[in-house]
């Protein structure tokens, strides 16, 4: 009996289960111990980063056929924007460029009497970033990650660790470059942490982004500590990334709680996290080491910073110049952040 | 006849990575199906030979760049799910069309599940059951795709 059915099956054309080749079972052994090694290697180890790379290259072409649609979809849309709008836009425009004219001619002003001043204090002087005009490509397309790709890349002279600022303040930081784009890291991701000050009272913490939502997190701040609802956080300048007195985000809400000594702060950031498409990718120059042994003579003027801010157990930013700061650095220290904080946790 | 079929695997791959790549934001992120694991799900009903787990793997990695994630998530989530389709393939070309709609639907949350928890190992937070959304606008597009008459495997045994 059982000859022959096998008999029948020879004669028919080969049914699908016999031609497959090795069972169903050892191909997802093996393919999911290929993916578990891959993800161990890429998430631990450096090796995957230039093979990443190069095929993110390679992909460089169909990413632009696949972002043709919303091109046109746009270049049509700003076409027929009606003529009053653009009229608005413009009259709109041209106000705002008058009162940064007004406002750019007293900053060239106090950018010299900025300049003597140090000159007397026999003090470094204060550095100027280099910036590069990006345009946003596309919004990262993992939902658990805050990202955005920009359309400037190792080749315009982007580097790791660059912070991106739009014309209302920081929005996140490059944390992987490739040839002709490079992947911004939002302040609100998770994993990103940024050294930040009260404008009010010049007290400093560090903003951790929430995740979830747009918005950011003050954690580790005594229930006692100044800050209220409406502050404003500016960037404090110390990381070696962010340029300081960039705006960073709005206290929107301080809660402290009876069974927590820490107190709960939400901010919204204060740049268009979300709705730009135009950043600007600023890196900090890198500091040489002889510059930097000079920098003690600065101190009196820091030092009244650190007067103001009692509360604060941050190492003096002239310990982070010491040592030249290399493209790697910045990205590292977030995640550096991020680990402690999840010990902490714990 | 097969080189034909190897050929229209190729583009409609192709074609749902593309569509992967479209810059969606917003809502329509949160919304938009995993058009590549739908199209090899239905490759895996319609031509298991040519197509399968290591197929599932491989366009799993393609994915992951694109996301630019850790690779090997997708990977994973993709050669697991195509596994339990490949074990009930013979038995899933003959269900009923809302069965098999329903098996559509529990893989494509599988999916969804491995990848979330692959990111709660790297230290990610659970969005909220909005995440699982791309599922169900997933299993719309499948039923789309049928009532407009593309044949997912039913029949196939028939030819």
């Amino acid at each position: 009996m059982m000859r022959g059915i096998h008999q029948n099956f020879e004669q028919q054309p080969a049914p699908a289960f016999f031609v497959r080749g090795p069972s169903p079972f050892a191909r997802l052994a093996f393919f999911t111990t290929l993916s578990l090694a891959l993800m161990a290697t890429d998430s631990r180890l450096q090796y995957l980063a230039n093979i990443r790379q190069n095929l993110m290259t390679l992909l460089h072409p169909l990413q632009i056929i696949a972002n043709t649609p919303s091109e046109l979809y746009r270049a049509t849309d700003e076409y027929f924007s009606t003529h009053h709008y653009l009229l608005a836009e413009n009259a709109r425009l041209k106000k705002q460029a008058l009162t940064q004219d007004i406002a750019l001619q007293r900053l060239d002003r106090l950018n010299i009497e900025n300049a003597n001043l140090r000159n007397m204090l026999d003090a470094k002087q204060s550095l100027t970033e280099i910036s590069t005009l990006a345009e946003i490509l596309y919004v990262g397309r993992d939902t658990f990650t805050k990202k955005i790709i920009v359309n400037r890349g190792r080749n315009h002279n982007v580097v790791i660790g660059a912070a991106a600022v739009d014309a209302k303040g920081v929005i996140g930081q490059i944390t992987r470059t490739y040839p002709s784009s490079s992947e911004i890291t939002l302040i609100t991701d998770k994993s990103l942490a940024i050294p930040v000050q009260v404008e009010r009272n010049g007290l400093r913490a560090i903003a951790f982004g929430r995740g979830r939502d747009n918005t950011l997190d003050l954690p580790y701040l005594p229930a006692n500590v100044d800050i209220k609802q409406g502050d404003k956080l500016i960037t404090s300048g110390i990381d070696g990334v962010y340029p300081a007195g960039l705006a960073v985000a709005t206290v929107t809400e301080m809660k402290t709680t009876q069974d927590s000594p820490f107190a709960h702060i939400v901010c919204t950031p204060a740049g268009g996290v979300e709705n730009n498409r135009q950043v600007l990718l600023v890196s900090m120059p890198k500091v040489e080491p002889e510059k930097a042994a000079n920098t003690h003579s600065a101190k009196p003027v820091m030092a009244k910073t650190a007067a103001d801010t009692n509360s604060n157990t941050e190492p003096v930013p002239n310990t982070k110049l010491t040592n030249p700061v290399s493209a790697e650095k910045p990205a590292q220290k977030p995640l550096a952040n991020i680990e402690n904080r999840s010990h902490a946790q714990q | 006849m097969r080189n034909n079929k190897l050929r229209s695997i190729y583009l409609s791959l192709f074609l749902a990575f593309i569509c992967m790549l479209i810059p969606w934001s917003g809502a329509a992120l949160s919304l938009r199906p995993d058009f590549m694991l739908l199209v090899i799900l239905f490759w895996l009903l319609r031509a298991p030979n040519q197509c399968s787990v290591g197929t599932a793997w491989f366009m799993g990695l393609w994915v992951d760049l694109a996301t630019g994630g850790t690779f090997g998530q997708y990977a994973l989530a993709y050669t697991i799910t195509t596994f339990f389709a490949v074990i009930y393939q013979r038995r899933l070309v003959l269900f009923s069309s809302t069965q098999q709609l329903v098996y559509v639907f529990s893989l494509l949350f599988l999916s969804q599940l491995i990848l979330l928890i692959l990111k709660a190992f790297a230290g990610k937070e659970f969005l909220g059951w909005s995440y699982f959304l791309p599922s169900v606008t997933g299993v719309l597009l499948w039923q789309l795709a049928v009532s407009l008459g593309l044949n997912t495997g039913r029949h196939a045994h028939g030819n």
